[in-house]
């Protein structure tokens, strides 16, 4: 089985340095929305940004120099349209490099790409994008970190919309049943679907309600408030507890570009040399009111 | 496994099952056994192994997707079901979590083709066509029971998917005296030698084909029966073989839709290869949505029965070259 620990890392972000490294994930997003010739689901990517920037940076125990080391933690991208923004988080902890994502993203035989692949990109747990699939995979590296005695946690990231899909809820289910608290789930809950809002056109409300009925253990956070994201990780039940665990993270779709949040028209798009001039002083405005 | 058996005895493919999948859990300690609600047939697998065999209840899709979760961190799981619901209530999860990442889940189930009498909610009669669609899946339909276990143990050093489709897997007939012919996954066997023509059949209307050709040798005609019971990749070499053996006069007979199963796989490897045939005739299952009744009923009804199959063969040797 290899090394059966990995070495923790002692000396973790601060909440200044995590949001610090979130902004540089969202102006790295924003540039390479800025030069790839096509579409980026740049909404989402910026509504799980703080998500990710804490796993990557806090919550999950991985080491991008031993990508298969069996005690590292394991993540699943439910919502794989935000692939983008993992490679970028990811390539901020050292798995990637950024320039190779920007220089190739979406282009013929590139590893990055719209949605991950785990064939063409090793480096990623596994291959996503159809949404409602997620969960049930991580559940079932869940039962196997459980069936090995190992005591690492399965992650994983959801949105909100995806959460439609009942896949979703046979997985919340079969976690339960399971007592797997070795599970954590993080809910993008940016409150859009693709074409609409959630409480227009699907009611989800109450949603925590609903996870909590599946016998959930259930965190609410504000997801763009690094504080409470870093706490809700630090208060994680252990991993051989018997519930498995949500944190649903209340977002603003777009977040960090103002002509971007709660609005439909980016759930997917590019950014030309102008907008990208514009995207990247709004959220330079954003930090200088952050840091008054 | 203290079970003997007689060819031609009747044997249980879900008991052999049972115990194939018992006896490999012990070989290998990352055999995992997932079932939605369908695990009857699996106790002594859940009795042994308890830590590795999980019921979801009914919940096909995640059933799947745990699979494919489980196979990602290096277990080798085997999900078994009915496959009318396996095939496609999770054909997606199947495509996309297990085909797409080339994982080495196995499906296995029963109720492929007009078995049971559940009506057309319970029958798999389209379930090949959608397998053989998958990139990386390998595909089988089993006839004879103890090759369901002999197919169990190859698989488990395979890198990709299988499909493993059985009927109702209770009192079937067994075809072949253990060690008679190899058994190897992406070979035919030749069930029975002929040179007249070619009966390609799989499944659990094996039988039946033998039984014509039993039939039709009692009035002095030669007929060659091949089990094909791997769909995918299938044995085209086997194909080309039998069309140059028995003059180019084959007969597919299957329980599943005529059009999108083997005859199909067999129409394309013949127009690909050019291999020009003197008769092809295709029994199976047409374009309905059939009710109830006894497998056999069934069969006649829809005109793949043994009567339909003995005068089909007789058509194909009787056409002008």
């Amino acid at each position: 089985m290899g090394q059966s620990t990995l070495q923790v890392d002692e000396n973790r972000h601060t909440v200044e340095e995590l949001e610090d490294l979130a902004f540089e994930l969202r102006s790295k997003l924003l540039q390479l929305c800025g030069t790839y010739e096509g579409a980026v689901h740049i909404g989402g990517d910026l509504s799980v940004a703080d998500i990710l920037t804490v796993l990557y940076h806090y919550g999950m125990n991985v080491d991008p120099t031993d990508i298969a080391n069996p005690a590292r933690d394991r993540f699943v991208l439910s919502k794989g349209h935000a692939a983008v923004c993992m490679y970028i988080a990811m390539a901020m902890r050292g798995f990637f490099s950024y320039e190779g994502i920007v220089e190739t993203y979406g282009q013929l035989d590139s590893a990055y790409g719209m949605h991950p692949c785990k064939v063409q990109l090793p480096g990623v747990e596994c291959s996503t994008g159809s949404l409602g699939h997620g969960l049930p995979i991580a559940v079932g590296m869940a039962l196997s970190a459980r069936g090995r005695g190992e005591s690492h946690r399965v992650f994983c990231v959801l949105g909100d919309g995806e959460t439609g899909e009942g896949s979703v809820w046979e997985a919340a289910m079969a976690a339960r049943s399971n007592e797997l608290g070795n599970l954590v789930a993080f809910v993008d809950r940016n409150r859009q679907l693709m074409t609409s809002f959630d409480e227009e056109r699907v009611v989800f409300e109450p949603y925590p309600d609903k996870w909590a009925a599946f016998g959930w253990n259930v965190v609410l956070a504000d997801g763009h408030d690094m504080g409470q994201l870093v706490a809700a990780i630090d208060a994680l039940p252990a991993a051989d507890s018997n519930r498995p665990t949500v944190v649903i993270c209340e977002t603003i779709k777009g977040k960090g570009v103002d002509f971007m949040e709660r609005n439909l028209a980016w759930h997917a798009g590019r950014l030309g040399a102008a907008d990208l001039e514009r995207a990247l002083t709004a959220l330079n405005s954003t930090r200088k009111k952050e840091t008054v | 496994m203290a079970e003997t058996f007689t060819f031609g005895e009747m044997l249980s493919a879900r008991s052999v099952i049972g115990s194939t999948l018992a006896e490999l859990g012990e070989q290998y300690d990352n055999l995992w056994v997932l079932t939605p609600d369908i695990g009857a047939t699996l106790v002594e697998f859940r009795d042994k192994y308890p830590e590795r065999f999980l019921d979801v209840g009914l919940a096909e899709q995640v059933c799947v997707g745990i699979a494919s979760g489980l196979a990602y961190d290096g277990n080798i799981p085997v999900v078994s079901g009915m496959l009318p619901f396996l095939s496609m209530r999770a054909l997606e999860q199947i495509r996309t979590d297990v085909c797409y990442p080339n994982l080495p889940v196995k499906i296995i189930g029963t109720h492929g083709g007009l078995v049971g009498n559940g009506g057309s909610t319970h029958y798999a009669v389209e379930d090949l066509a959608l397998m053989c669609a998958l990139t990386n899946m390998t595909v089988t339909s089993i006839g004879d029971p103890l090759m369901v276990g002999e197919i169990l143990r190859q698989s488990m050093t395979m890198a990709g998917p299988i499909y493993i489709r059985l009927a109702v897997g209770k009192s079937d007939k067994v075809l072949y005296e253990p060690g008679q012919h190899e058994i190897r996954i992406g070979k035919g066997i030749v069930a029975r030698e002929g040179t007249d023509a070619t009966i390609f059949t799989h499944g659990t209307v094996v039988a039946q084909a033998l039984q014509a050709a039993e039939d039709l040798a009692q009035e002095g005609h030669s007929v060659r029966v091949v089990d094909m019971f791997t769909l995918k990749p299938i044995d085209e070499e086997l194909i080309v073989r039998c069309a140059a053996e028995t003059g180019g006069r084959f007969v597919v007979v299957e329980d599943h839709l005529a059009y999108g199963g083997l005859a199909s796989r067999l129409a394309d490897v013949m127009a690909d290869r050019g291999v020009h045939l003197t008769a092809f005739e295709r029994l199976g299952i047409p374009q309905v949505y059939a009710g109830f009744g006894e497998d056999e009923e069934l069969r006649d009804k829809y005109g793949y029965g043994l009567a339909a199959t003995i005068a089909a063969t007789r058509r194909v040797m009787a056409a002008q070259p």
